[in-house]
């Protein structure tokens, strides 16, 4: 296993290095001036090129390239154009929410997918499967960021539950940040259910089909036991993965309802960057969000071999 | 089943006991009562003041930052960090400038004419607005606790550049100008200085407890200052509706441009009050002068008899309240308001437009129009125009791009013919853009030279209302520019916050929060 831990470790490198050189020249193929964006509406050409001459962005594309490849290669993401601080701290200023919000809403869909998932299958071509299967239309359809609105009016306005934005003052604790975190994860957290829920169906109504968990049934073993034990272990390969996708989709995909809610996370960062042409952020952003996806990656597939058995690396 | 009873308890025992757990923090932070949350439209690109004209840089730093001169509620330049309005020249060429003295930075020094004359030499190096005015400056010098500002030639606008807040000649102290551009730390002479600055969170400044006031009763921006509000602290917002469900339900003591759509909701909620800002804006369609189609004067005439601000208004703000048809570049009730010389205003005349285009030898060639979906209401009008010129016979490319690429794309003459954006009031007529010949537009022809330069160096203000009136009467026969109208800005205010005075650009000084 470690073999091929190590080999995955490296091809990562390699995916990283590719993905580094298309950002740095998809970043500047697309139009727009981060100068021009700093100085603001009444700026003349001539300040927009001092600008540009101070930031370095008149030098050649390729000195560009080779001083970016240079800093990456010494584990640095450069500064900011706009936030006046190194790109690792903006990022590691962001870690904690991102990574909250992640796991809240990973878990928010796992535990409505998942459950609802298996009742559909177990209860399959009945009513309660077809009003499961009708809310997973409805969830995967209906936009978060509606989701987020309409849990701010009736959670946040009518019922003052849960604060309507931020991820509050700088005297909050944890708590109170996670308490920010709760109607967010729900807006996200419902889309992703409903096709945690569909995999979890499908998988479920395969494996449910299979001899082995007929002999199991045969045996009179209780359907608890067949279900979650038989049935579902064998089900959860394809349930992984996609909850690894939507893990590592979640980690900078939360865009919208970052802006909804007004959250400072890794999502929103990198929209600001795009919309600022804020270069190394955008660059290091991307950077670390695809080195973490590829991570995510190989830990599913790791975990496929605690499921399964069968699976060897 | 047992076991999803099980999560379903548990999730429902988890969001009762965080609920539960934030109450004791959000009683607290209504006890201390001096904290002000103001959610802003998003994170400004900068705290320093002076190389950027951004109005969300100017509504923050001004609490921090301190200029020698502002304005008073009637748009009349009056001291700020200088004593005493300067004492001029007989040949209109030398600016006295005595400053306040036991004026305190932040960082607890004193005040000097040093600093204040390395302020404005960064000014005149870095601010858009310094570097026009760099042009006619010969000397910045310091004199018995004076600043003397020598000029080439007399030059009128002077002082009001002086006391704008954006591309702003913030005082700041020497040390910290030395050798730093942009400078590292945001020191200024303000009632507010900087707390914390978390980018995309919040923005903290607190009460400068070492601030000196400038004399007499508080006037605009100008006369006393008092920090009230123990803190104020500018939250990013980007999403107009969170910040009006964040001023409903309670978390944001002020909640900055908001759409005009949403003033019914606002008006219902109780314990908010909504806040119309007027004079604040004027949306333009700036028209490319030096190259492409529009170079041609009798095809931008054309556009002007084409289009019809009457509907692009209505499409673009819905509520009549919130603007007004008005073809003067000033508005009503303003100092340079003229209606006599903004003659061809809102004609929406199709066939006058077709037979001046025909007549101008217009070709059907494509005319770039740039537009922008990041402002709502620019978008929209873009659209009604884009229909009115088409009626005219004009063959219209609508190029929607993101803010960024439009105002690179607006700096190379060859790539558009004209471009949406709007502008804020600034009281001086100078200050506005498309005036300044190399804002990309560049209206700069002879006669419009000559008539600036003529309101430039009159000193005496009725002259110089005259003189703005030949400019507008100008700007409507040469058209470099539509004004589509004035707008109005719409914020909202928690019903506690009392003495606070609607300006453009929001400040919480003077203001307080009742109990």
């Amino acid at each position: 296993m470690l073999a091929y831990i190590v080999r995955r470790l490296g091809g990562m490198l390699l995916v990283m290095l590719i993905v580094a050189a298309v950002v740095f020249m998809i970043a500047r193929v697309v139009p727009g001036d981060p100068a021009a964006v700093m100085l603001g509406a009444a700026a003349t050409p001539e300040d927009i090129a001092a600008l540009r001459t101070r930031m370095g962005l008149d030098q050649p594309l390729l000195v560009q390239f080779v001083i970016y490849l240079k800093q990456i290669l010494s584990f640095d993401l450069g500064d900011s154009i706009f936030l006046n601080r190194p790109v690792t701290q903006a990022l590691a200023e962001r870690a904690e929410l991102t990574t909250s919000l992640t796991l809240m809403s990973v878990g928010i869909a796992v535990a409505i997918g998942t459950p609802i998932g298996i009742i559909s299958a177990v209860y399959r071509g009945r009513t309660l499967d077809q009003a499961t299967v009708a809310f997973a239309m409805l969830a995967a359809s209906v936009p978060s960021f509606w989701i987020g609105l309409t849990l701010i009016k009736y959670l946040a306005v009518d019922l003052p539950w849960f604060p309507v934005a931020g991820y509050g003052p700088p005297e909050a604790t944890f708590l109170e940040r996670l308490h920010h975190l709760v109607l967010p994860a729900i807006a996200l957290g419902i889309p992703n259910s409903a096709l945690i829920l569909r995999f979890t169906r499908t998988s479920m109504l395969d494996v449910l089909g299979e001899d082995y968990v007929r002999t199991a049934r045969a045996k009179g073993l209780p359907p608890k036991v067949v279900i979650l034990k038989h049935a579902l272990r064998n089900a959860m390969i394809p349930i992984l993965t996609v909850i690894g996708l939507t893990t590592a989709v979640m980690i900078a995909g939360a865009i919208v309802t970052e802006t909804v809610f007004g959250l400072p996370g890794v999502g929103n960062l990198i929209v600001s960057a795009v919309l600022r042409r804020d270069y190394p952020v955008i660059q290091g952003a991307l950077l670390v969000v695809s080195g973490l996806y590829v991570l995510i990656n190989l830990a599913v597939d790791l975990l496929y071999a605690v499921v399964d058995p069968r699976v060897r690396y | 089943m047992r076991t999803l009873s099980k999560i379903l308890f548990t999730t429902a025992l988890f969001g009762t006991a965080v609920t539960m757990a934030i109450t004791p923090a959000a009683a607290q932070q209504a006890a201390k009562g001096s904290v002000i949350t103001v959610a802003t439209i998003g994170e400004p690109p900068t705290l320093d003041p002076v190389g950027v004209t951004a109005d969300l840089v100017s509504v923050i730093t001004q609490h921090m930052f301190e200029t020698l001169y502002t304005f008073d509620r009637e748009w009349k330049v009056i001291p700020l960090v200088a004593s005493a309005m300067p004492t001029l020249s007989a040949d209109g060429k030398s600016y006295t400038i005595p400053l306040r003295t036991g004026v305190k930075f932040h960082d607890g020094s004193t005040m000097t004419a040093d600093d204040v004359v390395a302020s404005l030499e960064r000014w005149t190096k870095v601010s858009p607005r310094g570097k026009t005015t760099a042009s006619v400056i010969e000397s910045i010098t310091a004199k018995n606790g004076s600043v003397v500002i020598a000029l080439k030639e007399p030059f009128a606008p002077l002082i009001s550049l002086l006391a704008m807040n954006n591309g702003a000649a913030a005082i700041m102290p020497k040390s910290v100008i030395d050798g730093a551009n942009p400078v590292k730390s945001f020191i200024g002479t303000g009632p507010y200085k900087l707390l914390e600055h978390k980018p995309d969170q919040y923005i903290r400044v607190t009460r400068f407890d070492g601030y000196v006031s400038p004399e007499g009763p508080a006037n605009g921006y100008g006369g006393k200052r008092e920090a009230k509000i123990e803190e104020v602290r500018f939250v990013p917002v980007p999403n107009a509706t969170t910040r009006v469900e964040g001023m409903v339900a309670g978390q944001y003591g002020f909640a900055d441009s908001l759409p005009a759509e949403m003033l019914p909701r606002i008006k219902g909620a109780s314990g908010v009050t909504p806040v119309v800002v007027k004079p604040f804006g004027f949306p333009l369609m700036i028209m490319n002068s030096k190259a492409g189609t529009f170079a041609n004067q009798a095809v931008r005439q054309a556009v002007l008899a084409a289009l019809g601000p009457s509907d692009m208004l209505t499409a673009a703000f819905g509520d009549p309240s919130f603007f007004a048809l008005e073809g003067s570049i000033y508005a009503p009730g303003t100092n340079f308001y003229d209606a006599d010389s903004a003659k061809g205003y809102n004609q929406n005349n199709p066939k006058k437009a077709a037979d001046m285009l025909k007549a101008a030898g217009y070709k059907n060639e494509p005319v770039r129009i740039m537009t922008s979906m990041q402002y709502d209401f620019l978008y929209k009008m873009s659209l009604v125009a884009q229909a009115q010129l088409q009626q005219a016979g004009f063959n219209v490319d609508l190029q929607v791009l993101d803010w960024a690429t439009l105002i690179q794309r607006r700096g190379n003459e060859k790539e558009w013919d004209a471009f949406f954006t709007y502008h804020t009031f600034v009281p001086e007529p100078s200050l506005i853009t498309f005036v300044n010949p190399s804002y990309p537009g560049w209206w700069d022809t002879s006669e419009k030279k000559a008539a600036l330069a003529k309101f430039n160096t009159e000193m005496d203000p009725a002259k110089r209302k005259a003189l703005w009136a030949e400019i507008q009467k100008l700007f409507y026969t040469q058209v470099p520019t539509i004004k589509v109208g004035e707008f109005y800005n719409l914020a909202a205010a928690t019903a506690k916050l009392k003495g606070y005075v609607p300006m453009p650009w929001p400040f919480f000084w003077n203001a307080e929060l009742a109990n």
